[in-house]
């Protein structure tokens, strides 16, 4: 893989996710998804939770942007390690 | 109903690990970091559709045409149980069910249909890659609906929904929402051809693509 096109392709997919991250909340409507538009067409009430996560994807559009930064930050870290370990693995 | 998601999902996922450990390609770990990261993002973004819904982005068909089938199962269950864990989006009672769902079936399904489409070696096709998302969506949810129909009749009609009603349901809002899954998927997929084709190397729109 030419290395030049491999960095090109990063900066490509991060520009594409920046875009939709900041015009988040332009499109990111009250209304529910597909999901919960079923579970509310036909009344179904979720449960109580038995665990609370440590985080939320904000109610406003500063909390949704650092959601999606940390969210981001956070799954690109695991994978990245997580791979990296696999890989290190494989050669021991 | 909860277990047998996991029972079907857990060594469904531990598979495509096996596979993957085998089949990764090093080179490949910084873009399968940064398409994953991506997919959270963009799983977070709402488009309206029909009728006061909105459709967000499952992202298994970007992450298998890009990763192929056991990286795209890999970083699909990744942010699965990230947002699950730490987000709370999805809960943890129901992440067995959302694993089968997104992170096996939408990915199989994802994987089928590309492998059905493509021409040999010249494996980029325009009907491929938006069928493969569009089918992965509705795939999905029709899933989602023989679930919700299950937990009825298993709790006696106190959870979940009727068969009648959550199998259509689910199934007609997502034919719409897959449309919007298909656009994105394809114009990103475009997009990278044109201005990175390094970066199809890894998945099933590259050429000499394995899976």
């Amino acid at each position: 893989m030419n290395r030049a096109g491999y960095i090109k392709g990063i900066a490509v997919v991060l520009v594409l996710f920046a875009i939709g991250l900041v015009g988040y909340f332009a499109f990111s409507a009250a209304f529910p998804d597909g999901l919960e538009r079923v579970m509310e067409d036909n009344g179904v009430e979720e449960g109580e939770p038995f665990y609370i996560a440590p985080l939320s994807y904000g109610d406003d559009y500063l909390g949704a942007l650092l959601a999606g930064l940390a969210g981001f930050a956070i799954t690109f870290g695991l994978v990245y390690l997580y791979l990296k370990g696999m890989k290190a693995r494989n050669k021991a | 109903m909860v277990g047998l998601g996991w029972a079907i999902a857990l060594p469904a996922i531990a598979w495509a690990v096996y596979r993957l450990r085998r089949n990764l390609d090093e080179r490949a770990v910084p873009f399968m970091a940064i398409l994953a990261a991506g997919i959270f993002v963009a799983q977070m973004l709402n488009f309206p559709v029909a009728a006061g819904t909105t459709g967000h982005l499952i992202g298994a068909t970007l992450a298998v045409a890009l990763l192929g089938l056991y990286g795209g199962m890999v970083v699909m269950t990744t942010i699965l149980v990230i947002q699950c864990l730490v987000f709370g989006d999805g809960g943890l009672t129901a992440l067995g069910l959302n694993l089968l769902n997104m992170a096996v079936v939408a990915p199989l399904v994802a994987y089928g249909t590309l492998r059905l489409t493509r021409k040999g070696l010249d494996n980029w096709n325009g009907i491929g890659v938006p069928l493969a998302a569009w089918a992965s969506v509705l795939t999905a949810a029709l899933f989602c609906g023989v679930q919700l129909a299950l937990s009825y009749s298993l709790s006696g009609g106190s959870y979940g929904i009727e068969a009648m009603l959550s199998i259509p349901t689910m199934g007609v809002y997502h034919a719409i929402i897959g449309v919007g899954e298909a656009m994105i998927t394809t114009g990103v997929v475009l997009f990278l051809s044109r201005v990175a084709p390094e970066t199809l190397e890894f998945g099933l729109t590259g050429k000499g693509a394995k899976a």
